[in-house]
Formats: structure tokens, C-alpha cells, sequence
């Protein structure tokens, strides 16, 4: 005080009794407020080492707001405490609210910031969190998806095509047509898919042809669906009425004329029920050749399921299989119901 | 009149079966030949021979004085190929016992189909011959249906003029109207009745005498394999030249 007045000289001593006077008023008041935080965080304390939460509550609400020059610190670890003490009993709105306070007053405070998000996480539902599992896995499955599609739909274009080349071949009476559809049938249809893929994708490259996984997997699928669809055309074609035939063939139809134009159109009813059913067999099929290194929709979940052992990557993938059978169900019961029209009076 | 259709010694064999033993035939153009007998007597395998749907074990078939069908290899007969034998059936119409219509094209398509793919056609040809032939076999507002809503008279009617309409020069008609309900009979020998009036070559396999006395100008009466009897109905029914065979075979008819 004499420092000051010194200082400041006689005018100076003026302000500073001011001052002074000011400080004198002033400081109870704020050392008031510093020790009632500071009782009141007391009181809350030993409240709450006697297990009365509910008083605690009430006591670390009551410490006030820092004022111009207030203690940040006894408010924060209030409400703080306060906040935990509602996450603790399930109060998440309350928690939320009282860490809430804190970031109101100090936006940048990390711990009330952590603790909120923490709350919203916890009253997060449980569809939420399945529904971002799925946002976080279908972009990759639907991409795996698309080259299962891709398989299939090129498959189901070469195999039926192939299948009748080698159904007609093994009806032929003439070598070394029937030989060969013959060998066919017996070695594709007699002999793992799985080992077919390995020996087209890793065994041909000795013989010094190296195909890529792409194309291994076409030929693969390609060749043992068109085993499969040879035998199933062939009984549509020997299920033809044999009037049929003579009749063609008493009009002056070649017997090329008379499979294109009599026979084979009789068969497309016939033999649509079991294509179908090789199909969806050949939709799930296709998880085959994830052993050679093709990422399809099998291979994709696999990944992902082995890097985050979550249940939901698995689920989705059967929901695609599933959609993609479902479709292809409902498609071929549309193309029987059309290729049968003649059959209805 | 000159002879459209010649079978020469034609023998067919089914195993140690002997359906056709040695017949010989001559068939002029214009003439009807009704060919009646018990089942198994290989009627209807002599009239598959004519159009080559059964491959004979011996003998000649000649078409319009050309023999035809086969070739002689290594002492065996074989079928000619495909393209002859193709030309030829499309010359020879043939209506069958179970119409054989093609159930998956209208009825229209099905008079069509002979046209634009055996004789090349084009299809508004086609379709004009089509919507000719089956007003000759009085179907003409039943040209845009499919065979299966038909009834076995129109069906059959259906398969006269598919046949029809690739303007055969003789017709062959394996048993017609065996698969049908007994008042459908009338409206399909109708429609062959009017082919006869026309002029119309045709060989018929029928168990209906009355049909066969009204229409053939040679009825021929088959058992085992042969020709037990022939003529015209005239000699064949009158009583007094009535072989005992066919009397027994009518007998059982009635």
C-alpha cells in the first residue's frame, strides 16, 4: 500500500485509496464466493462418500457459474461429477445436459466434449448401430455383388448354348459328335466344380496357357453348366411326342429345320422348371471361385467378416444371395408361364 | 392314266417280323386306294414306306416313274440323303391318325410353316395360301388360335391343310379319323370326300368300310404283310365274290 502511494505520488495515492476502498468492498465478496464453491464441494464429497447421491446432485448443482474472475476449476469438476453421476443412474438427458453446461461456458473443454460424445453414443439404439455396420459394409459387398452377377449372367448366356451343342451331339448317332458330347458330360459332370477352377486356374499354366482369374472362373462355370443343362435339354428333346418329328419331317423338313422350328421351341417349357433350379444353383456356385482369387460377393464377406468378426457382414451377404435368388425365382416363373401360353385353352 | 407312285417287291421287317412281305403297287394319278384290314397287318407301315418315314428292307419305290428314296450300298439299300428325300416328302402330303399338329403355332402358323421353311415362301404368301387351305377345310375364323383349343374333327381338318398347302401331288392318310369322337368322323371324311372330288391322288388307311366303299376306287384288304384281296368296291363288297377272310374281318366290324 505505501508502495503504491509512493509511487503514485499524491494524486496516485488518491486512486489508490480508491482503489483500495474497492478492493476492501469487493474482496469478501469474492472470497465469499470462492469458499462457498469450495464448501459446497465439500459437502457434496463427504455426501457422496456416504453414498446420498441424490444430496450430491442437488450440492454440485448448486456450485455457480464462474463469474469474470471465477474458478474454472471447481465448476468443471462439478459438473462433471454431476454429469457422471447421471450417466451412472441412467439419466442420460441430465448427464448430457449438465456436461452440456460446461461446453456452453468453455467450448473447447476436451473432457465435457469426450464425455458428451460418449453419452450419445450410449443412447445411440441398436438398429442404428446395425444400420451403420451396413453402411460400412455393403459398398464392398455390393461391389463383390456385381461380379457374382456378372458370373452368373455370362454363364447363363454361354451354358444353355453350349448344353444344346452337346445334347444334340450326344443324341447324334454320328462319331465323333456323340463321343465327345459324351466325354463331356461324363468327366464335367463327374468331377468337382472346385477341382475344375483349380485345374483350369492353376494346373493349364504347366501346359504353359495362364488364364486370368476372370477367365479361368467363365470357362470353369461355363463348361459345367453347360454339362449339366446338356443332359436336361436332352430329355426335353427325347420328351418330344415322336408324331412331332414325323410330322416335320413329312412336310419336307430337314432335321435341322425340324429341331429349330417343331422340336426345340416344344422343349423351352419343359426344361425351364430345372433351369431354373440350376441357376440358383449356379448363384451360389460362384462362391467357388473365391479359391481363385476372384473377389465375389462370398470372397467379400469373408474379408470383411475376418477383419472385423461382425456378425452383420455375414447376414447381409445371405440378404443379397437371397434378393438374387428371389429375383431369379420369380424371373423364370414369368418366362414358364410365357413359353407354356400355347398350353392354355 | 399314267402311274404316280410304283412299289415294287417292298419288303419291311421289324425284327423276325415281316410287317410288309413283298408288295407290289401301282397307284395312277387321280386314283383313290382305300387299304382296310385288321390291326397289325401293316397298312399303316406300307403307307409310311411311300413317303420314306419307314426305311424298307427290299425292293424299289418309284415317284412319277423315277425310282427314289434310296441307294443301293454295298447290297444294302440306304436312305438317299437328306435333300432328296427332303423334296420328295414335301411332293407327298400325309395327314396322321393323331394329327400331329405343331401345338407351340397358331393354327394359321402351322398351315404356314411348311411353306416359308421347306418351300422357301414368303411369309404373304404363305399366309394367303394358309387362310386358302383352310377355308377348304372350312376353318377359316380359327386361323389365329392355338391347336389345343381345337376339337379333334378341326384339328385334323387343321392337319389336311397344312398338308395341303405345300401343294402335294398325292396324299397319304394314316388311319384319320381312328382318334376321333364318332360324330367328329363325318366332318373330316367330308373334307377328304371334297379332296377326292377334286381330283386328288390319295392312299387311305381306314377301318371305315362305309367310307372306303363310297370313296376308293380300289379297295385293297391287308393281313400279315400281304394283299389278300383287291378291286373295286364294287367287286370287293358284292356278296358273291367275297373272299372268306374279308367277310370274317366285316363280320367282327359289325
Amino acid at each position: 500500500m505505501t508502495i503504491l502511494v509512493n509511487r503514485f505520488g499524491k494524486g496516485g495515492a488518491l486512486l489508490a485509496s480508491l482503489f483500495l476502498l474497492f478492493a476492501l468492498l469487493a474482496s469478501p465478496a469474492v472470497s465469499s464466493a470462492g469458499g462457498e464453491s469450495d464448501a459446497i464441494l465439500k459437502e457434496a464429497r463427504d455426501a457422496l462418500a456416504l453414498g446420498h447421491i441424490d444430496q450430491a446432485q442437488v450440492l454440485f448443482a448448486q456450485v455457480p457459474a464462474p463469474g469474470p474472475d471465477g474458478d474454472e476449476g471447481e465448476f468443471v469438476y462439478s459438473r462433471m461429477q454431476l454429469a457422471r453421476l447421471f450417466f451412472s443412474t441412467k439419466n442420460m438427458s441430465k448427464a448430457r445436459a449438465s456436461a452440456e453446461e460446461i461446453t456452453a461456458v468453455y467450448p473447447d473443454n476436451a473432457e465435457a466434449k469426450n464425455f458428451i460424445a460418449s453419452v450419445d453414443r450410449s443412447v445411440r439404439p441398436e438398429w442404428r448401430q446395425v444400420v451403420d455396420d451396413c453402411i460400412r459394409f455393403l459398398p464392398s459387398l455390393l461391389k463383390g455383388a456385381s461380379m457374382t452377377l456378372i458370373l452368373v449372367f455370362f454363364t447363363m448366356i454361354v451354358s444353355p448354348i453350349g448344353g444344346l451343342l452337346i445334347a444334340l451331339g450326344k443324341l447324334s448317332k454320328t462319331q465323333p459328335f456323340s463321343g465327345i458330347s459324351w466325354f463331356i458330360i461324363w468327366f464335367f459332370r463327374g468331377t468337382p466344380l472346385l477341382l475344375q477352377l483349380f485345374f483350369i486356374y492353376y494346373g493349364l499354366p504347366a501346359i504353359g496357357i495362364t488364364l486370368s482369374p476372370l477367365a479361368s472362373a467363365l470357362i470353369g462355370l461355363g463348361i459345367n453348366y453347360s454339362a449339366y443343362l446338356a443332359e436336361i435339354i436332352r430329355a426335353g428333346i427325347l420328351s418330344i411326342d415322336h408324331g412331332q418329328t414325323e410330322a416335320a419331317k413329312a412336310i419336307g423338313m430337314t432335321y435341322s429345320q425340324t429341331m429349330r422350328r417343331v422340336i426345340i421351341p416344344q422343349t423351352y417349357k419343359r426344361i425351364i422348371p430345372p433351369f431354373a433350379n440350376e441357376f440358383i444353383a449356379l448363384i451360389k456356385d460362384t462362391a467357388l471361385v473365391s479359391t481363385i482369387a476372384m473377389v465375389e460377393l462370398m470372397r467379400a464377406a469373408d474379408q470383411m467378416f475376418n477383419a472385423y468378426f461382425n456378425i452383420t457382414v455375414l447376414v447381409l451377404a445371405a440378404f443379397i444371395y437371397l434378393i438374387f435368388t428371389t429375383a431369379f425365382t420369380l424371373l423364370f416363373e414369368k418366362i414358364e408361364y410365357k413359353v407354356g401360353v400355347y398350353e392354355r385353352r | 392314266m399314267e402311274t404316280i407312285l410304283e412299289l415294287k417287291q417292298v419288303v419291311k421287317r421289324f425284327g423276325s417280323l415281316t410287317a410288309v412281305n413283298h408288295i407290289d403297287l401301282k397307284i395312277k394319278r387321280g386314283e383313290k386306294v382305300v387299304i382296310v384290314g385288321p390291326s397289325g397287318s401293316g397298312k399303316s407301315t406300307l403307307l409310311r414306306t411311300m413317303n420314306f418315314l419307314e426305311t424298307i428292307d427290299s425292293g424299289e419305290i418309284l415317284f412319277e416313274k423315277q425310282p427314289c428314296g434310296y441307294i443301293t450300298r454295298g447290297g444294302n439299300l440306304v436312305l438317299d440323303s437328306q435333300k432328296k428325300l427332303c423334296a420328295l416328302r414335301s411332293e407327298i402330303g400325309m395327314v396322321f391318325q393323331q394329327f400331329n399338329l405343331f401345338p407351340h403355332m397358331t393354327v394359321l402358323e402351322n398351315v404356314m410353316e411348311g411353306q416359308i421353311t421347306v418351300l422357301n415362301k414368303s411369309k404373304a404368301e404363305a399366309k394367303e395360301t394358309a387362310y386358302k387351305m383352310l377355308e377348304k377345310v372350312g376353318l377359316p375364323d380359327r386361323s389365329s388360335v392355338y391347336p389345343i383349343t381345337l376339337s379333334g374333327g378341326q384339328m385334323q381338318r387343321v392337319a389336311i391343310a397344312r398338308a395341303l398347302a405345300m401343294k402335294p401331288k398325292m396324299m397319304l392318310f394314316d388311319e384319320p379319323t381312328s382318334a376321333l369322337d364318332p360324330e367328329l368322323v363325318g366332318e373330316v371324311f367330308d373334307t377328304i370326300r371334297s379332296l377326292a372330288d377334286e381330283g386328288m391322288t390319295m392312299v387311305i388307311v381306314t377301318h371305315n368300310m362305309g367310307f372306303a366303299r363310297e370313296v376308293a376306287d380300289t379297295v385293297i384288304f391287308m393281313e400279315q404283310g400281304d394283299f389278300i384281296a383287291q378291286g373295286t368296291p364294287h367287286e370287293f363288297f358284292s356278296a358273291d365274290e367275297i373272299h372268306p377272310r374279308i367277310s370274317e374281318f366285316l363280320d367282327k366290324l359289325l
